[in-house]
């Protein structure tokens, strides 16, 4: 066995695996499901070596080191396929052979399937992009965050409230290994940090997530957040009703999260059912909207290719307005007749499908949102969204934190969080500008997922319900 | 039919980590590299765990997987600030295998860095040292193949009937642990779990659109703490047929009204309701404020705590990790505290909360026992256990009697509530009307809503024990996001004056 390789001396953020070993890992995992007479066999694994800094009003009070990979391996014979997966970095060939394994004994027991013909992939040289992989980030070890979180919590006690927040970096790596001959191997950084500060019944939260730390701005937005915090004060109630609203970059971010369930993947066109098999190229936003799943964005955390070592193309969802495109993985391309994007998906107590993971807005060029709202509302957050109705894109919610009336184009009263039902498409229908700040926030669920977008101005948002 | 031969020990004897004695030579390692100036606790978690997950669809397609992992957490505290730290195990039990004492140092490297604010104090308490195991009849792994095959097929089959069905998946799962825990104070305590579950879900569409049936719940099906017997008692193909023909029927049913109306809530969506706005409002870590920036907050405060009016008499909850089956049972929790039964919410009074033992010492109170954490990699915090409403009198027929006119709903479809667990707005797959306490025609599109202590306020009955039912489900919370395994368990449960058809 060999001992886990993280140096025991402080320093700057490392790689858990590193190339070598990840790979070395793979090509044994494939070989021996090869050699036991596997049709077929892929392998991945994925990492990730990061630490936080979790802080709430006078403490650290949940400092994480965490370690984590998983190497998993998929073996196929006569259509069925298995995959197996462990921790343990000794045991590549040992879960090649299992996999295989337990594939003939699937066929045995299911009977055989044609198997999907699936396009092939093909490896590119330069995935390990000089963008993935960013020294600041790095840095910003245990003692350096602890001190961030202990200025930011010094800097909202002396506006007379408390700071809560995560300060976070991550060494993220994925290799991916197939019997066709892809080889692939990337490492990147993240950057990752949430405050909310609370002073009185006044709060706000800012969030955001780069490979690299500067574009955070750490600093800045402790400064912002506690003065949006402190202007928040003497909330009222928000009136039933609809109202203009702007929905700050959070806000619109949390709004895009839930997209793929409006048929966007390869599934739901298989299936025939969402938006991309029933309504392709309706005009469903303003034609100011574009949204894709954009693995190569600048912001957020962009990454080469999948699970299954397929390029992660860029992937229009809403195209000037209108919907575009569905994300793929290898079974979803081959049942949907689409071409396979890199959108493979893993997650836990899930069966494996595509997802868009790097889902990006397009900015603006609107300056100040509110300039153009004579009465209406300033939303920062939205919070705890889930899908009523996937054919309406309805969803229900909640607005949380910095929420303020809006007259005359300037932020008014704060009003306390409200619930709403609304549909994604109707509200992006609405949309008569969008701002140019893109924050990121991280997909929840998803591995390496991430949603960026700006802020925009919606006319006619309907809050009210529940309450 | 019958399950290969299997019993226990079987179930308990696999894996790397099976053996006591050598989980125990590793936690000592890794105790022993936390002796530093200023340490006053440090626990030890050791944890293997394999689950295995098995879906296929109408097109015969399968996705098998089996994932196993292993590793080690260190939590220390130095200088009253706490250290944190987990790596895997790569073929734990190897000589010279240094992944405890590098989490031990680590984690004592992470306290010192954030030593010089609050300090946090952990008032001692007694070793408590043991061992426990799931009961399991038949092992869920070494269950045929073929007799798996045989029932997910049955399953999709039944649930494929109706014309309008578009898809269905089933699905199996099958999770075991060794969960070990070593502390400063002297507790050793090994753990051994196995759980097994299913899950079925019929999607059917039309022009209208699309509606969706699951069983035995629609929030990743159901999972309990046992072996196979679990699976096989839930009559998966009768049950897939019903959820088939109710999937198709939800096409053409009328909608759901909007109002103000009587309902009887099924078991299924109680357990939800239970979950979001009882178990998270009482987790003492939120209300304390830990979770502001991410799950949020409660709206319990502190002093509330022992007296808040919570709900009508007839609402009694309860936390109970000892009971059997469930995806909350256990003997200690993930910090080394025994499991006790304990009332939660006392005929409508709040008397006690969800917490760990840093929370509840902030509190100046005992802990409950409710630290749980997503397996070795993560901190425990306060989740649910085994949290349920306690049954109440008579038969779900003799509930919508007492009802009358209203509405009987199960199966939660969507769910959201704000940040302080306060407002609330839940929909549901299948709502029928409820006339002179009879069932009448299927609704499409139940939503109901309200505030947390207004509804459960209003909550004038519970079903009998016989009508119980219990549900395992994921739940996540923390920074990073972590997620927790629980149960929720009620009988249907008669709610007066529910704002219904709450779409905004």
């Amino acid at each position: 066995m060999s001992a886990l390789d993280r140096s025991t001396d402080a320093g700057p953020l490392r790689a858990a695996v590193g190339r070598d070993r990840a790979l070395s890992a793979c090509h044994a995992a494939v070989a021996s499901a090869l050699a036991a007479g596997a049709d077929q066999a892929s392998a991945f694994l994925a990492a990730r070596n990061a630490g936080y800094t979790r802080f709430a009003q006078d403490r650290v009070h949940q400092p994480q080191d965490i370690c984590e990979w998983t190497l998993m391996v998929r073996a196929e014979v006569d259509g069925r396929a298995s995959r197996v997966a462990t921790t343990d970095l000794e045991a590549a060939s040992t879960i090649g052979e299992r996999a295989t394994e337990r594939a003939r004994a699937l066929a045995v027991a299911y009977g055989h399937l044609p198997a999907l013909r699936v396009a092939a992939t093909t490896a590119e040289a330069d995935d390990q992009d000089a963008s993935l992989w960013l020294e600041d980030t790095a840095a910003w070890d245990t003692g350096a965050r602890t001190a961030a979180a202990r200025a930011t919590m010094a800097e909202a006690a002396r506006a007379g409230g408390a700071a809560y927040g995560m300060y976070g970096h991550a060494a993220t790596e994925l290799a991916t290994v197939t019997a066709q001959g892809v080889s692939r191997y990337a490492r990147a950084t993240e950057a990752v940090g949430g405050l909310t500060v609370r002073i009185g019944d006044g709060t706000s939260h800012w969030t955001d997530v780069d490979r690299s730390l500067g574009v955070l701005d750490l600093e800045a937005a402790a400064v912002r957040t506690v003065r949006e915090a402190h202007a928040g004060q003497h909330r009222v109630d928000l009136p039933d009703g609809t109202y203009d609203v702007v929905l700050g970059p959070l806000a619109t971010g949390a709004l895009l999260e839930r997209i793929s369930a409006f048929g966007f993947t390869g599934e739901a066109v298989a299936d025939g059912v969402g938006a991309v098999a029933r309504r392709p190229g309706e005009l469903v936003a303003a034609a100011a909207v574009d949204v894709a799943d954009d693995p190569r964005a600048r912001r957020g955390l962009p990454f080469p290719f999948d699970l299954e070592g397929t390029t992660s193309v860029r992937v229009p969802l809403l195209e000037r307005g209108r919907v575009a495109q569905a994300v793929t993985d290898l079974a979803s391309a081959a049942r949907s007749g689409l071409p396979p994007t890199g959108h493979a998906h893993i997650a836990r107590e899930e069966t494996p499908h595509a997802v868009p993971a790097s889902i990006t807005m397009a900015g603006g060029a609107t300056e100040d949102l509110l300039a153009g709202v004579e009465r209406g509302l300033y939303v920062q957050r939205l919070w705890y969204l889930n899908v009523i109705d996937p054919e309406t894109t309805t969803l229900t919610g909640g607005s949380r934190d910095a929420c303020f009336l809006v007259e005359d184009g300037r932020l008014a009263r704060p009003v306390a969080p409200a619930r709403f039902s609304e549909s994604v498409f109707g509200a992006l229908h609405r949309v008569d500008a969008i701002g140019s700040e893109i924050l990121a926030q991280p997909l929840m669920n998803v591995w390496n997922g991430c949603v960026s977008a700006p802020a925009v101005r919606v006319r006619g948002f309907r809050f009210g319900g529940a309450t | 039919m019958s399950a290969a031969a299997a019993s226990p020990p079987t179930a308990h004897g696999w894996g790397d980590l099976a053996d006591d004695p050598h989980a125990t030579r590793l936690m000592e390692e890794a105790l022993a590299a936390t002796e530093v100036a200023g340490l006053t606790f440090a626990d030890v978690r050791l944890v293997e765990a394999e689950e295995l997950r098995l879906y296929t669809a109408r097109s015969g397609e399968l996705d098998e997987r089996s994932e196993h992992n292993a590793g080690i957490g260190v939590r220390v505290l130095v200088d009253g600030a706490w250290g944190f730290a987990a790596v895997p195990l790569t073929g734990p039990g190897s000589p010279g295998a240094r992944a405890p004492r590098l989490a031990a140092e680590q984690a004592v490297r992470s306290a010192r860095a954030g030593s010089g604010l609050a300090r946090t104090e952990l008032p001692p308490r007694a070793p408590s040292s043991g061992r426990w195991e799931v009961p399991v009849g038949l092992d869920p792994f070494a269950v045929r193949d073929e007799e798996r095959h045989q029932l997910l097929q049955e399953a999709v089959h039944a649930a494929s009937a109706p014309r309008a069905v578009r898809s269905v998946t089933a699905g199996l799962n099958a999770k075991r642990q060794h969960k070990h825990y070593a502390d400063s104070e002297g507790s050793r305590q090994h753990q051994h779990l196995v759980e097994s579950g299913a899950v079925l879900q019929a999607t059917a569409a039309d022009a209208s659109g699309v509606q969706r049936r699951s069983y035995p719940n629609s929030f990743h099906g159901n999972t309990a703490a046992g072996g196979w017997e679990y699976v096989t008692g839930l009559s998966l193909p009768s049950e897939a047929a019903r959820v088939g023909e109710e999937a198709a029927q939800l096409l053409t049913a009328p909608h759901a009204p909007a109002g103000t109306a009587s309902v009887v809530i099924g078991p299924a969506q109680m357990a939800l309701q239970i979950h979001e706005s009882v178990g998270h409002a009482i987790e003492l870590d939120r209300i304390l404020g830990d979770e502001t920036n991410f799950a949020g907050t409660s709206w319990v405060q502190p002093a509330d705590i022992g007296s808040l009016r919570y709900g009508s008499p007839a609402v009694t909850i309860v936390a109970d990790p000892t009971l059997p089956g469930t995806r909350g049972t256990f003997a200690w929790d993930d910090e080394g505290t025994p499991a006790v039964r304990r009332t939660l919410v006392d005929e409508g009074v709040l008397r006690e909360v969800l917490s760990s033992r840093e929370s509840a010492a902030r509190h100046g109170r005992q802990t409950s026992g409710a630290a749980r954490s997503d397996g070795w990699a993560y901190l425990p915090v306060p989740f649910a256990t085994n949290v349920y409403l306690e049954p109440g009198t008579g038969s779900l027929p003799e509930l919508l009697d007492r009802m009358g006119d209203g509405y009987y709903v199960d199966d939660n479809r969507s769910w959201s509530i704000d940040d302080r667990r306060l407002a609330f707005q839940f929909g549901t797959e299948v709502a029928w009307e409820v006339r002179r306490g009879r069932r009448g025609r299927l609704l499409r599109g139940f939503s109901y809503g309200g505030l947390t202590p207004q509804f459960w306020g209003s909550v004038e009955a519970v079903a009998g024990p016989e009508e119980f039912r219990s549900f395992g489900m994921p739940c996540g919370k923390g920074e990073p996001k972590q997620w927790g395994f629980l149960g929720h368990g009620a009988a249907p449960t008669l709610v007066r004056s529910v704002r219904i058809g709450v779409m905004g």
